[in-house]
């Protein structure tokens, strides 16, 4: 399903967050939102999935305009704050998300007992979320994301503090499920993950200021580092602003 | 809808406390009141000047269930006497020129309860000499043994019920929209009014035990008195607990925090007690009478008092069974709306 985002602003309380956003993300690919704190990933996700209202311009999910409560069956989503129910077991919190879904009891056992396996938490799937470590937290939280084989997965920093070893693990996961077709949008501000992308989007204040293939991005960097293009990005908004 | 419904039994049965809220605190709370409003069998103490009074008066004062202090000798003035003698609670005293005079402390249950005594005595005195001073009081409904507790119950019935589910329902909900798992559901295909439903019917469930404790707990516990059908209290009972649901889910939807929820008690809820019995209504000026009906506890405890007190059947209180169900309606659609500002669809 091809994602199209198409000249979106948005503003909170008047004060501009987005700034013309245009981009095209093909079916099955991974791409990352990368940016500073407070660039603006988190509000981009939330306007991909329709969370909340785009000012102007359009987003479309194939042919299907944003927001549609059919294509919520479509996309897994995973908000940057864990968003889970500290007061029940890890498997109750995903036969909640999965009776959301629809998904019949016989059917759903079998799947969350697959997507524990997939985050390594099977051995704790009856304790109660209030006493997971925060990495655990994510963890659920991503496989709440995946419990209904979305055909998109729309995931708010799915790797802040989760340990290399296991955030390996998650991504070899995240290219098998690309090698299954599903689109994965990230968003991270760790530069190093860009590497495990196929597309990176480079936001600054808002503003769209590199979409393109990493191979792309590498060369466009001068020292083949992805940093530089937010330095430099910074530096042109300062002497644009100097200019007005 | 059902597997919303299903996780908030889940949480709350989980929780402990929680449920000790819901099921057993009013239960607490109205054996309390009933303590404290119940029939008192005090003795109150009454000081006479016995040489001044007609003996017939005396002696029927004495046959009545008091302590009486003779103070003929003593030269203080009535004021200064019950300011020095704490134990007595009032000073009757008799003179050609003012009739009977009663000084009492300050007006106070046990003061109440001397007044009583004296006029008793007045009376039976008087009766025996001419019987027309005979007075009868009867009321239509409920007798004069009534305690204030068996006279007022009904009111504290509806309240507390109101009260512990609106708050609970409240809460949880403010909860689930600070920590972002409202969002996260409403990024499910799952539908608004779906939301709505599956919480109501969640909490409704421990509304509903909730109700139906309290009410067997006061007719068969505290033996309050039931004139009429105790299954039309419970059913009454039931309505009102699943309107303080909808209620505190509408509250919630104003608050953006837990201790913001707790800033609409007294707004919302201290209103609800103005209007819902214990004051009788049609004295207030301006007709602020009138904004009892805004108030879902006015209809559920009128309701009540016409089954518990005047004894009617659902002929009596069907209007106010159907304000309720329209009332919770209402609010449903309106919890519906207002779940918009969270996703359009
Ligand atoms: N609901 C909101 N109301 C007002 N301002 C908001 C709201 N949500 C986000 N913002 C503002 O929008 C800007 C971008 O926020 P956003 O959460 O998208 O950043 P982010 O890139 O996800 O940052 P981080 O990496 O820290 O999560 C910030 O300046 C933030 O203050
Ligand atoms: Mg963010």
């Amino acid at each position: 399903m091809e994602i199209k985002v198409e000249k979106v602003c948005k503003s909170f309380d008047k004060k501009p967050v987005i700034h013309d956003l245009t981009f095209t993300i093909d079916s099955g690919e991974i791409v990352c939102l990368l940016g500073p704190s407070g660039s603006g990933k988190t509000t981009t996700i939330r306007l991909l999935i329709g969370a909340i209202a785009a000012d102007s311009g359009t987003i479309c999910f194939g042919d299907i305009i944003v927001p549609n409560i059919k294509l919520l069956n479509k996309i897994g989503f995973m908000p940057q704050n864990d968003a889970l129910y500290d007061d029940l077991s890890g498997e109750d919190n995903l036969k909640f998300f999965a009776g959301l879904y629809g998904i019949k009891k016989d059917k759903s056992e079998k799947r969350i007992s697959e997507v524990l396996k997939l985050v390594e938490l099977t051995n704790d799937r009856k304790k109660y979320v209030r006493n997971y470590s925060g990495g655990m937290k994510k963890r659920l939280s991503l496989a709440a994301a995946l419990i209904h084989e979305p055909d998109v997965l729309l995931l708010d920093e799915p790797t802040s503090g989760i340990d290399p070893v296991l955030r390996r693990t998650i991504w070899d996961q995240f290219k098998n499920l690309k090698n299954q077709g599903t689109t994965i949008i990230v968003s991270t501000h760790v530069m190093d993950e860009v590497s495990e992308c196929d597309k990176a989007a480079l936001i600054y204040n808002g503003i769209l200021i590199h979409f393109d293939d990493i191979q792309q991005l590498f060369a466009k960097a001068e020292n083949g580092k992805v940093e530089e293009l937010f330095l430099k990005a910074a530096k042109e908004q300062e002497e644009g602003a100097a200019i007005c | 809808m059902l597997s919303l419904a299903k996780r908030v039994i889940q949480q709350i049965i989980g929780d402990k406390r929680t449920l000790a809220l819901i099921i057993f605190a009013p239960l607490l709370l109205l054996t309390l009141l009933y303590f404290l409003l119940g029939n008192t069998t005090y003795t109150p103490t009454i000081a006479i000047k016995e040489n001044a009074l007609s003996p017939a008066f005396v002696s029927q004062l004495k046959s009545e269930d008091v302590k009486i202090v003779d103070i003929s000798s003593s030269n203080e003035n009535a004021n200064d006497y019950l300011k020095n003698h704490k134990d007595v609670d009032a000073v009757l005293e008799v003179s050609k020129l003012t009739g009977a005079n009663i000084t009492m402390f300050e007006s106070s249950v046990k003061s109440g309860k001397a007044m009583e005594v004296i006029q008793t005595a007045i009376q039976n005195t008087a009766k025996n000499i001419i019987p027309i001073a005979k007075v009868n009081i009867n009321y239509v409904y409920g007798n004069t043994n009534d305690s204030t507790f068996s006279s007022l119950g009904f009111v504290f019935l509806g309240i507390l019920s109101f009260f512990f589910v609106f708050i609970i329902s409240g809460m949880a909900l403010v909860r689930e929209r600070s920590s972002g798992t409202l969002e996260r559901l409403l990024m499910t295909p799952i539908r608004r009014r779906q939301v709505i439903l599956g919480y109501s019917v969640g909490y409704s469930v421990f509304a509903v035990i909730q109700a139906i404790l309290i009410v067997l707990y006061c007719i068969y516990v505290l033996k309050i008195h039931c004139e009429g059908n105790a299954l039309w209290v419970i059913l009454v009972m039931v309505l009102m607990a699943i309107s303080a649901v909808v209620f505190g889910a509408m509250i919630s939807i104003f608050s953006h925090s837990e201790f913001q929820v707790v800033q609409f008690i007294p707004i919302v809820l201290v209103p609800q007690i103005f209007f819902s019995g214990l004051i009788p209504l049609d004295t207030i000026p301006y007709y602020l009478g009138n904004l009892c009906y805004i108030t879902p506890v006015y209809y559920g405890c009128t309701a009540i008092k016409r089954v518990m007190v005047e004894g009617g059947g659902f002929c009596d209180i069907w209007m106010f069974i159907v304000a309720l169900l329209a009332y919770t309606f209402i609010l449903c659609v309106l919890n519906t709306l207002a779940l918009k500002k969270y996703r359009k669809l």
